[in-house]
């Protein structure tokens, strides 16, 4: 995992109260919202997540198609940042 | 499916496959996704933002009486089928409509509009469709989409809130089509007969604001637009004490799915309605439409204010600040900022008479 990926790791596991994640096994394309996250995130972490993102990176997320790619993996969202910086 | 010449439509004798040349876009919300891209396909280029705008598509109701599993209703957008009906209105514009009893009957005009390469619209309970994820299918009745060919025994369908097309057995659809309960659709499938050569965007435009901000700042019903948005902020204040606090949290999370979820493209459909206004300011070059746009924007901030905190609520990780005091006084900032931002769009419209 990138230096970047792995800070934006850290900060949704610090927006969510995600205490006990093991952050070495979390592989940057693994599916971050949904049934199949592997952090257990819903929509509604989804949420807080664009939010926090807009309000560290100054990117913003506000159409529901875009945070739905954007917040796919870790992988997205650091490309999705690094585009719009 | 019987035989035609159209260059766009491909046959195979093996298995019937018929396909019309449809474009395909990804949508926030279903109708004004499906009115897009039905004009777009008759030569209209014409964004989601644009379609939810002339549809007038922007709305605020708090509806307590009505009760969705449950749960009271809140929408922030006008009820279903308002946009497709204006578009309709539009001048030059030609939409059939029908809705039907015999589920044969149904599918077989769907059939022969297809065969003529029409591409149809159809309203449909998501529930009974497959390709949605199980976790996704709830028993909402007004989902549009657009079924655009057909191969041997399963329909080729447009559905705007996926990235890309999608196909549907034939049966399920027609479970779908008439699925039974609040909006049911029975059977209902619409297209467009006729499109104007040329469009004049200002008229819609001003249409579309004028029927928003009538709604939005005139209904003498208290639970409508910005009172309604003063209302609901007085009802959440009490929820802990009225209702308890685990069902208290549980309306908190349906007026946060109503509003960030559910196709709204976030903040209510505030931010899908700036994009219009932005989109028609630059279309009609117009500075004060895109001062609006902005002033809006700022409104679904705060309504995402809102929505983050009730989040951090429902999740049982609250910080200090965190109260349905402080959510109540954040949804009376926010009625108050859709009050001006409404009350400068009546200046607006009172300059283009």
């Amino acid at each position: 995992m990138e230096l970047f990926e792995q800070e934006l790791l850290e900060l949704i596991c610090k927006t969510c109260n995600l205490d006990d994640v093991e952050m070495d096994v979390i592989k940057a394309d693994d599916p971050l919202i949904g049934p199949d996250s592997i952090l257990g995130l819903d929509s509604l972490d989804a949420l807080e997540i664009a939010v926090t993102i807009q309000q560290e990176y100054g990117v913003r997320m506000d159409s529901e198609n875009t945070s739905r790619d954007v917040l796919q993996s870790l992988g997205t969202l650091a490309e999705y940042i690094n585009q719009k910086n | 499916m019987g035989s035609s010449n159209h260059p766009s439509i491909t046959k195979e004798s093996a298995r019937a496959i018929l396909l019309i040349d449809f474009p395909h876009l990804q949508s926030a919300h279903c109708e004004s996704g499906v009115a897009a891209n039905l004009l777009s396909h008759k030569g209209i280029a014409f964004s989601e933002a644009m379609a939810f705008g002339v549809g007038g598509g922007l709305f605020f109701g708090y509806l307590p009486f009505i009760r969705i599993n449950g749960l009271p209703l809140v929408t922030y957008r006008s009820a279903a089928g308002h946009i497709l009906k204006r578009i309709g209105r539009i001048p030059g514009v030609g939409i059939y409509q029908k809705t039907f009893r015999d589920k044969g009957q149904a599918m077989a005009e769907l059939d022969a509009a297809l065969d003529q390469s029409i591409p149809v619209g159809l309203q449909t309970g998501v529930y009974w469709l497959p390709y949605f994820p199980k976790a996704l299918r709830f028993h909402f009745n007004a989902h549009n989409l657009v079924v655009y060919g057909k191969d041997g025994d399963e329909y080729l369908i447009s559905d705007p809130v996926f990235p890309g097309p999608v196909r549907c057995p034939a049966e399920d659809l027609i479970r779908a089509r008439f699925a039974s309960g609040a909006l049911a659709p029975k059977g209902k499938m619409y297209y467009l007969t006729q499109v104007p050569d040329q469009l004049q965007r200002r008229p819609l435009i001003v249409d579309g604001i004028t029927v928003v901000c009538k709604n939005m700042l005139d209904s003498h019903f208290p639970l409508i637009g910005v009172k309604g948005i003063q209302f609901m902020a007085g009802r959440l204040e009490k929820w802990p004490e009225r209702l308890g606090r685990e069902r208290a949290d549980l309306h908190l999370g349906h007026v946060v799915r109503m509003q960030e979820e559910i196709g709204t493209g976030g903040g209510g459909f505030r931010f899908m309605y700036a994009a219009f206004l932005q989109e028609s300011a630059n279309e009609l070059q117009d500075t004060p439409l895109a001062e609006a746009a902005s002033m809006l924007t700022a409104a679904g901030d705060s309504w995402r204010e809102f929505a983050v905190m009730a989040a951090r609520i429902c999740k049982n990780r609250t910080q200090p600040q965190d109260s349905y005091v402080a959510m109540a006084e954040q949804i009376r900032e926010c009625g108050a900022l859709e009050e001006r931002f409404f009350r400068k769009l009546e200046q607006w419209l009172k300059q283009q008479s």
